[in-house]
């Protein structure tokens, strides 16, 4: 499978007062093209910083890629481009939306006026061209009367609505990957469903790439192809959908597989304690202070990235002495 | 489980929608509009539905911390509604609500003991030392170490929040509990461990709770009987295991249909509604989930369904499901 985007090791770091701080490590992953590719982890994981990093959104300082690659199409590293250059590819050939789309969306502008604002930067249509092709867009991602909705603003829609106009946005240049930051999150059931529904439908007809960001593990069945799981920072495990659903490798996996409340088992299950602060982040394997099955060493050292079975990648020590006493 | 312990009878909360320069009243929000249900004593009833279909206001106007603007509320078969602000001063021990959101509903200045010992002395007058007894013995119940209870609430995680929430409300020994989405603001892997808490206390207590979710997976999990909202009224009122087996009621269905999957496996037949919940300002006539419902017929668009009870326990509102 072609890749449309190859993350290699990326490191963020956050820059305290004295000290500097790891907040994203280990984050190797390759998307590839029509592909919806899959990050979950619980808040605070490091999803977003990840995807903000892909976008060169990055707060900095105090945020800081400190390590790794980001190679778009198999040949640009995004991380060495000049803000012009990424600032030609954001919104045009990689677009994101976001969990809130009402902190995305200027309040003060109609809803045409944000779409042409997108148009006007990234290509060179004409007036009458470009308001043919928000009235397109917009009836593709399934709001009724677009001549209408063109003329209001952000506030005067549904939460619904506000995403599918994000969505148009994104789409507007046919990106070739959308990154989607819990793009549902705030939105109700029936309303998910419509929204993820139509990102489905949009990745068959626009051949666009899509990158799933969110804590939903229920989401993530019903998109992805693949997926990762991240934890306290860094990639734990990853694999194609079923694997990770009904073979899962790492503690962590298991035990969100098992929290997820509803028509799985009928015991409640929790995974004992939190998410370690960035402050307070183990040595050792960073999911140690929860771990059932920790080891010694686990606190110790922490374990390599290793591919455990056949595109099945695990970061933990069970599988890492499994298989050097194989050797 | 036959006692009923609180009924509900056409349940009214309006709000007036005020306009213009003399803020006349231009309409009403009809946030719940002719609600009746029974809650029987040690069961967990809950109430599902969409964002904005009325489920806090009512778990607010069931316990008066919003006025209701029509019908009955009845407690222990007596109406509540009549009573006095002292009487309902006195009512409240019994009817307590946890509140969704663990980070605002606490007083920042107050520490842990200050905030589960303030409802006690709100509400009795209790020596220092049997409420220092009472809060030690619910703290321990909640899972909140003792040695924490000097702290402020900044200084716990949401779950641990919740807890010190749901402590505060369980400390007056409460019959009846409403509880407006106790875990939605919660990571998944606490989610788990609050339901626990608050299933182990029920059992512990004989509570009874009247459960508010948007969450179909958590109100599977934890109540007997389960109604679905839309639009301010019930639309499906069941047992649990009848309501997700064997939905009757049209937009139960499509609700059920859509939350995804736990199993990429297992592909669900989906039935995607088409647009948005409607504005309760300017509610639709007849059926108020005709504009979305694919069964719709002519007199779904002029006659209001009533809510009958079309099996053994099994109510429904709408006209083409039959007894
Ligand atoms: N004080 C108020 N004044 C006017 N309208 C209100 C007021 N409080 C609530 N409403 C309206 O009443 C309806 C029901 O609101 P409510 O908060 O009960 O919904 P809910 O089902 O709890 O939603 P959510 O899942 O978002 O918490 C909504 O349309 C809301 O906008
Ligand atoms: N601007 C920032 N400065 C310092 N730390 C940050 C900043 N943004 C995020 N973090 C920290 O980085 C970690 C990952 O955050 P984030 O990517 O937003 O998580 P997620 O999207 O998975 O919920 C968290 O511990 C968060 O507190
Ligand atoms: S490395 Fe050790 S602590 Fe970490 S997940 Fe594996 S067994 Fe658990
Ligand atoms: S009454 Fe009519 S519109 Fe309402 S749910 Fe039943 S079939 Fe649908
Ligand atoms: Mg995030
Ligand atoms: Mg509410």
């Amino acid at each position: 499978m072609e890749p449309i985007l190859q993350i290699k090791d990326l490191q963020i770091d956050v820059k305290m007062d004295e000290e500097v701080l790891n907040v994203v490590k280990n984050i190797n992953l390759e998307i590839g093209k029509r592909e919806i590719y899959g990050i979950v982890g619980e808040s605070g994981s490091g999803k977003s910083l990840t995807s903000l990093a892909i976008m060169g959104l990055l707060a900095s300082p105090p945020l800081q890629v400190s390590k790794g690659e980001i190679v778009f199409e198999e040949e640009k590293d995004l991380l060495k481009l000049s803000p012009k250059e990424l600032r030609k590819i954001r919104g045009n050939k990689i677009s994101m939306i976001f969990q809130e789309p009402m902190s995305a969306l200027d309040p003060l502008f109609t809803i045409e006026d944000q779409l042409m604002e997108s148009l006007k930067f990234h290509t060179k249509l004409s007036k009458k061209e470009m308001k043919r092709a928000c009235v397109k867009i917009i009836e593709r991602v399934g709001i009724p009367r677009p001549e209408q909705i063109m003329k209001e603003y952000p506030h005067q829609l549904s939460g619904g609505m506000r995403q599918r106009i994000m969505i148009a946005i994104a789409m507007l240049c046919n990106p070739k990957l959308l990154i989607a930051d819990e793009p549902t999150t705030a939105l109700d059931v029936t309303i998910q469903a419509q929204i993820l529904e139509l990102m489905k439908e949009l990745r068959d007809d626009f051949e666009t790439s899509i990158l799933m960001i969110t804590h939903d593990l229920g989401v993530i069945a019903e998109t992805c192809q693949r997926v990762a799981v991240m934890y306290a920072g860094e990639i734990v495990e990853e694999t194609d959908v079923v694997s990770l659903f009904h073979r899962p490798k790492h503690p962590y996996t298991k035990g969100l597989l098992k929290s997820m409340v509803g028509d799985r088992s009928d015991a409640l299950y929790s995974i004992p304690g939190k998410v370690p602060s960035v402050e307070q982040m183990p040595t050792g394997c960073r999911f140690v202070t929860r771990c059932p099955e920790a080891m010694d060493i686990c606190a110790r050292v922490s374990p390599d990235d290793l591919e455990v079975a056949e595109n099945h990648r695990c970061k933990c020590w069970i599988y890492q002495e499994e298989m050097a006493n194989h050797v | 489980m036959s006692e009923t312990l609180l009924k509900v009878e056409s349940l009214e909360k309006f709000f007036p929608v005020k306009a213009g320069v003399f803020k006349r009243t231009k309409g009403y929000v009809k946030a719940v509009n002719d609600v009746s249900f029974e809650v029987k004593a040690k069961e967990t009833l809950s109430l599902v539905g969409e964002s904005g279909c009325g489920k806090s206001t009512l778990g607010r106007s069931i316990l008066r911390i919003l006025e209701p603007t029509g019908g009955k509320v009845l407690f222990n078969d007596k109406n509540i509604l009549d009573y006095s602000k002292q009487d309902l001063r006195k009512m409240r021990r019994d009817m307590q609500l946890v509140f969704q959101d663990p980070y605002s509903s606490l007083n920042p200045r107050m520490t842990v003991r200050e905030l589960v010992s303030e409802p006690l002395y709100t509400h009795f007058s209790i020596s220092k030392v049997e409420a220092n007894q009472r809060v030690d013995e619910i703290l321990e119940k909640v899972g909140l170490p003792l040695e924490h209870s000097k702290r402020y609430p900044h200084q716990f995680s949401g779950g641990q929040r919740q807890r010190i929430s749901i402590a505060r409300a369980l400390v007056l020994k409460p019959k009846l509990v409403v509880a407006d989405e106790p875990v939605s603001a919660l990571d998944v892997s606490i989610q788990a461990q609050i339901l626990k808490l608050l299933v182990d206390l029920q059992e512990e207590f004989d509570l009874t709770y009247l459960f508010i979710s948007h969450d179909l997976n958590v109100v599977k999990h934890i109540s007997d009987r389960v109604g679905v909202m839309y639009l301010g009224k019930i639309m499906e009122l069941a047992d649990t295991e009848a309501l997700y087996q064997d939905p009757l009621h049209p937009y139960t269905k499509a609700l059920l249909s859509a939350v995804p999957t736990s199993d990429p496996l297992v592909k669900k037949e989906r039935i995607i509604l088409k647009g948005d919940v409607p504005s309760p300002t300017d509610p639709p006539s007849g059926c108020p989930f005709h504009q979305r419902c694919p069964l719709a017929e002519e007199q779904c668009r002029n006659v209001l369904p009533e809510f009958v009870e079309v099996r053994p326990e099994h109510w429904v509102a709408c006209h083409l499901v039959e007894e």
